[in-house]
C-alpha cells in the first residue's frame, strides 16, 4: 500500500527488531523502505511498466528500494506531496536522501533497476514503462549516477529482494528460475 | 485440445446463487422496498456476511459502521446495494491460487476488484457507458481464468512458444491451443448464471473491443482498465503483460498518455481502501 511520505520514510532501519532470522519488508506501489539492518530483505512485488529502484552502499550496509509507478509529478503536485514516492522525479531523490540519513554515501552507492515493462503497443500509446525508465536515466545522467546492474523492458513482470546484509538483489520474472542481477 | 471438455466443465457448475439473482432483479425494479431485498438475502449467511464486510469498507465510504442487512439496506443506494451484493458473491469464485497462470491466493480477487474500480474512473472520462454494468462487469471480466487454469498449465509450453517466438497475445495463444480463451469461457459463465447482456458482451471482448459503429464504451472502459491493472502488476502472473494495447480506444476518446497516467495515479487512493474487501478473497 502506498502510505503517506512520513510513514513510508520513516521505514524500520530495525535495531530493535533483530530476531536473528530474516525479516521480509514489503515496498507496495509508490512506496519507499529503507534499512541498515542486516537481517532485513526489502521485497517488491510484481513490477510491472513501474520501476523497481534498489541501491545499497557496501560500506555502511544500507540499502533502499523505491517502487514508483509513475515519471512525472508535474500530472500532480498535490499527488507528490502526498507521497513522492509515486513518481520518479521526486521519488528518487526522497530514496537517496532516505539512504543518506542511515549513513549511506552517493560514491559508493550500488545501483539497479528493474521493471518497465511494455505491453504489445506499436503506437506507444500505452509506454508509461519507457517513460519511468527514460525518467531515470535522464536524473542519473544529470546526477552522474551509474547503473550497476539492470532489467527493465520487455512484456514480464518482475518481484525483486534486497538483501541487506550482503546487497544482493535477487529478481524473479513470473514463471521463470529467481536469478541475482 | 477438446474444447467440448472446456465447455462441460462450464455446464457443470453450481448455479450462481438464485437468492442473489432475485435480489439483483428486485434492485433493478423501481416499486421494491429496502425490505424485499432484506427477505430475499438474509437467509443466505454466508453472502449477508460477505455484504457486511464489503459495506464497512472505507470504499464504499459510509460514514458509521452498518451492523445489520436491514441497516445496510436503508443507508446505501440500489446501485451501490448492488456492487455491494456481488461483490460478496462473487468472491468465492476468486478464492484459489491458480497454477496455470501463476497467480497466487488473492492475486485474481486483487485484479477484479482493482479492474472493478478503474473501470468505473475510466467510465467517467467515456461517454455512454452503462453505469450499472461497468463495475460489475470489471469484477467478472477474468471470472473464466478460474475454468480454464488447469488447461492452462497443462498446455503452457505451446502457449509460451507462440507468446515468446510468434508475437501473439496470451489471450490469442489460448484461442490457438486451447481453442477458446478465458474471455469467450467467462462470457458463457456469466450467460448461464443469467448477467444482463451488457455484462456478458463486456467480458467476451475485453480484450478485443469492437471497433467503430459497433463499439461499446462499457467494454472498451473494462478492456482499459484491465491492461492499466497489469501495468500497474497486480494480478498479473504468467500472461505478463502480452496483451494488446489498441490506441483507437484512447483515440475514440480523445484520451493521451497522460490521461492514463493520471487515471493510475487516482486508483492508487481507492486501492487503499479496498484492502479489507480483497482479504476477503
Amino acid at each position: 500500500m502506498p502510505s503517506g511520505s512520513n510513514g513510508s520514510l520513516c521505514a524500520p532501519n530495525g535495531k530493535n527488531n533483530h530476531r536473528g532470522d530474516d525479516l521480509n519488508i514489503i515496498v507496495d506501489i509508490s512506496d519507499i523502505k529503507v534499512s541498515n539492518n542486516p537481517d532485513v530483505t526489502l521485497v517488491t512485488y510484481s513490477l510491472g511498466s513501474c520501476i523497481g529502484l534498489a541501491i545499497y552502499d557496501p560500506e555502511a550496509k544500507v540499502g533502499g528500494m523505491l517502487h514508483y509507478m509513475l515519471p512525472d509529478s508535474s500530472i500532480s503536485k498535490e499527488k507528490s506531496q502526498a507521497n513522492p514516492a509515486m513518481f520518479a522525479d521526486t521519488g528518487i531523490p526522497a530514496l537517496f536522501k532516505a539512504c543518506y540519513k542511515l549513513g549511506a554515501q552517493k560514491q559508493r552507492m550500488v545501483i539497479k533497476v528493474a521493471g518497465g515493462a511494455q505491453l504489445m503497443d506499436e503506437s506507444g500509446f500505452f509506454n508509461i514503462g519507457k517513460r519511468n525508465y527514460a525518467a531515470l536515466r535522464k536524473m542519473f545522467w544529470r546526477n552522474k549516477v551509474m547503473i550497476t546492474a539492470e532489467d527493465v523492458g520487455g512484456m514480464v513482470n518482475r518481484t525483486i529482494r534486497l538483501h541487506i546484509g550482503t546487497g544482493n538483489l535477487n529478481m524473479k520474472v513470473s514463471g521463470q528460475e529467481e536469478r541475482i542481477l | 485440445m477438446d474444447i467440448e471438455s472446456i465447455l462441460k466443465d462450464i455446464e457443470q457448475l453450481p448455479p450462481f446463487p438464485t437468492v442473489v439473482t432475485q435480489a439483483m432483479a428486485l434492485l433493478d425494479s423501481p416499486d421494491t422496498s429496502a425490505m424485499d431485498v432484506v427477505k430475499v438475502v438474509q437467509y443466505d449467511q454466508a453472502i449477508t456476511a460477505n455484504v457486511l464486510k464489503v459495506c464497512n469498507s472505507a470504499y464504499f465510504g459510509l460514514p458509521r459502521k452498518v451492523g445489520s442487512l436491514r441497516e445496510a439496506v436503508i443507508r446505501l443506494g440500489n446501485q451501490q446495494l448492488k456492487e455491494i451484493i456481488l461483490t460478496g458473491t462473487v468472491v468465492k469464485y476468486y478464492k484459489n491460487a491458480m497454477d496455470g497462470y501463476a497467480l497466487s491466493k488473492h492475486d485474481l480477487w486483487k485484479h477484479a476488484i482493482s479492474t472493478a474500480i478503474i473501470s468505473r474512473l475510466v467510465s467517467k472520462k467515456f461517454k455512454g457507458v452503462d453505469e450499472s454494468s461497468v463495475f460489475t462487469a470489471g469484477l467478472l471480466h477474468d471470472v473464466g481464468k478460474t475454468i480454464l487454469d488447469g488447461v492452462v498449465d497443462e498446455y503452457f509450453s505451446q502457449m509460451f512458444a507462440l507468446v515468446g517466438e510468434k508475437g501473439y497475445s496470451f489471450t490469442e495463444a489460448e484461442q490457438e491451443v486451447l481453442g477458446v480463451d478465458h474471455a469467450e469461457v467467462g462470457a458463457r459463465m456469466g450467460e448461464l448464471w443469467g448477467f444482463p447482456k451488457e455484462i456478458v458482451r463486456a467480458i467476451r471482448y475485453h480484450h478485443a473491443p469492437q471497433e467503430g459503429a459497433d463499439s461499446d464504451p462499457t467494454t472498451q472502459a473494462v478492456y482499459l482498465a484491465n491492461i492499466l491493472c497489469l501495468m500497474m502488476g497486480i494480478g498479473v502472473g504468467r500472461q505478463g503483460l502480452h496483451v494488446r494495447g489498441r490506441d483507437e480506444v484512447l483515440k475514440q476518446h480523445g484520451m493521451n498518455n497522460t490521461d492514463l497516467q493520471i487515471i493510475m495515479a487516482g486508483f492508487l487512493d481507492e486501492y487503499e481502501k479496498v484492502q479489507d474487501i480483497i482479504m476477503l478473497g
